[in-house]
């Protein structure tokens, strides 16, 4: 059985990744997307839906 | 071996000095019988030629592709995709959903990878939930899947880590949803879905839940598939014994025609209750007409015609006869691109992981 320090440290490990996952899985994906696109598009034409 | 034991006892003066030797193969030939019998048994096994049943995810796959179900909407909705490469492919879409009776007006924001070993999936809605998938495929039998949505408040957050791996002539399955390392709650589901015959394969699947506090309870469900020699119908069922049946059936009428019917029926103790739903499917040359009907007393029906390559007008409705009440959806599609078609390229695009 871990102690309670452990335990702590696990649950803010979690919530650490978590958080991580909710900010930068979005932003991962259109960097991944970005960089290896062929051909490699323009930013502008990404984000905004009219362009 | 049998030969060298033979020759071995036929020589007494060497039978000291070989027994270690002797006894270590003897160990060893302890095992062969079961290595003949499984390397007998699979090539028995490779030699009927079953085929893979498919993954018990999509043993209803037809059936709810044919039914509008999983497709309508109310409102109306506008989506406006954007295709910045082909190889690997990689879109992002622009979603705005409004005057729905049942939710709230919406944006999201999507994003899509993919290639041939990897999809990367994510959206996020005006109030900050995103939700993602990723997808490795290691080989065509080995598949990783995992599924999150993450919410703005604490409660809101799942987690699904999956792995599918696909024999000769059979399926297998895990998932975990939500596990916790520090005291092992979660929810574990297991299956198996194994061909029986050229057309009928039976399976299993089972549900491990665990709460907190070393509460587990464990389900199982049976299923069945029946298939036509020529994949013109399927025919499924689903059993878990605590009383719930899904039964379901898919005919291809034709080229452009897919019928398709589901019955539930829930006979539990606290509960009795039975729906059957029909629908019918017609893929035309620029549209795709899906029409459906319940014992609910529910008639619905969904165009989606496209008048362009690049832009599609779909418009649903559903008439409740039971509750005299109606919705209508009107939605638009709109696929831009930054390529040339040259860019595009006029092979199409290499297979991307199906989903």
């Amino acid at each position: 059985m871990p102690s309670e320090e452990t335990k702590e440290r696990v649950v803010r490990a979690i919530d650490f990744g978590r958080t991580v996952l909710h900010y930068g899985w979005i932003p991962f994906i259109i960097y991944v997307g970005y960089t290896r696109s062929n051909p490699q598009p323009s930013l502008i034409k990404l984000i905004s839906p009219l362009a | 071996m049998a030969a060298v034991l033979h020759e071995q006892s036929s020589v007494p003066g060497s039978h000291t000095v070989t027994s270690p030797p002797l006894n270590n193969s003897s160990h060893f030939s302890a095992f062969s019988p079961f290595a003949n019998a499984y390397s007998r048994f699979s090539s028995w096994r490779a030699a009927l030629s079953l085929p893979n049943p498919g993954t018990v995810e999509n043993l209803q796959k037809e059936v709810k592709t044919t039914h509008l179900t999983n497709f309508i909407f109310d409102g109306a909705r506008a989506d406006l995709m954007k295709g910045l490469s082909m190889d690997p492919a990689f879109q992002v879409t622009h979603s705005f959903q409004l005057a729905s009776q049942s939710a709230p007006p919406t944006y999201s924001f999507g994003a899509l990878f993919a290639n041939a070993k990897v999809l990367l999936q994510g959206n996020v809605d005006h109030e900050g939930n995103v939700s993602g998938r990723f997808q490795q495929n290691w080989s065509t039998s080995n598949i990783s899947k995992v599924q999150a949505q993450l919410g703005m408040q604490p409660g809101h957050t799942m987690i699904q880590l999956e792995h599918d791996y696909s024999g000769l002539d059979y399926t297998l399955n895990a998932k975990v949803i939500n596990p916790s390392p520090l005291d092992g709650s979660g929810i574990y589901v297991g299956s198996y879905l194994q061909s029986i015959s050229k057309s009928l394969a039976l399976g299993i699947e089972t549900l491990y839940q665990r709460a907190a506090l070393d509460q587990a309870e464990m389900t199982s469900s049976y299923l069945a598939k029946l298939m036509g020699s020529d994949g013109k119908w399927i025919a499924t069922a689903q059993f878990q014994p605590i009383g719930v049946l899904q039964a379901t059936y898919w005919h291809k009428l034709s080229e452009k025609v897919e019928a398709a019917a589901d019955l539930q029926v829930i006979a539990a103790p606290m509960r009795r209750d039975a729906i059957a739903t029909v629908g019918a499917k017609y893929d035309l040359r620029m549209s795709t007409f899906r029409a459906q009907l319940d014992s609910t007393g529910k008639v619905s029906a969904l165009l989606e015609q496209r008048f362009a390559p690049s832009f599609a007008f779909t418009v649903a409705g559903e008439i409740d006869h039971f509750k005299n009440a109606a919705k209508i959806g009107v939605g638009v599609m709109i696929e831009s691109t930054s390529l040339t078609p040259e860019e595009m390229g006029m092979v199409p695009p290499p297979g991307q992981p199906h989903f």
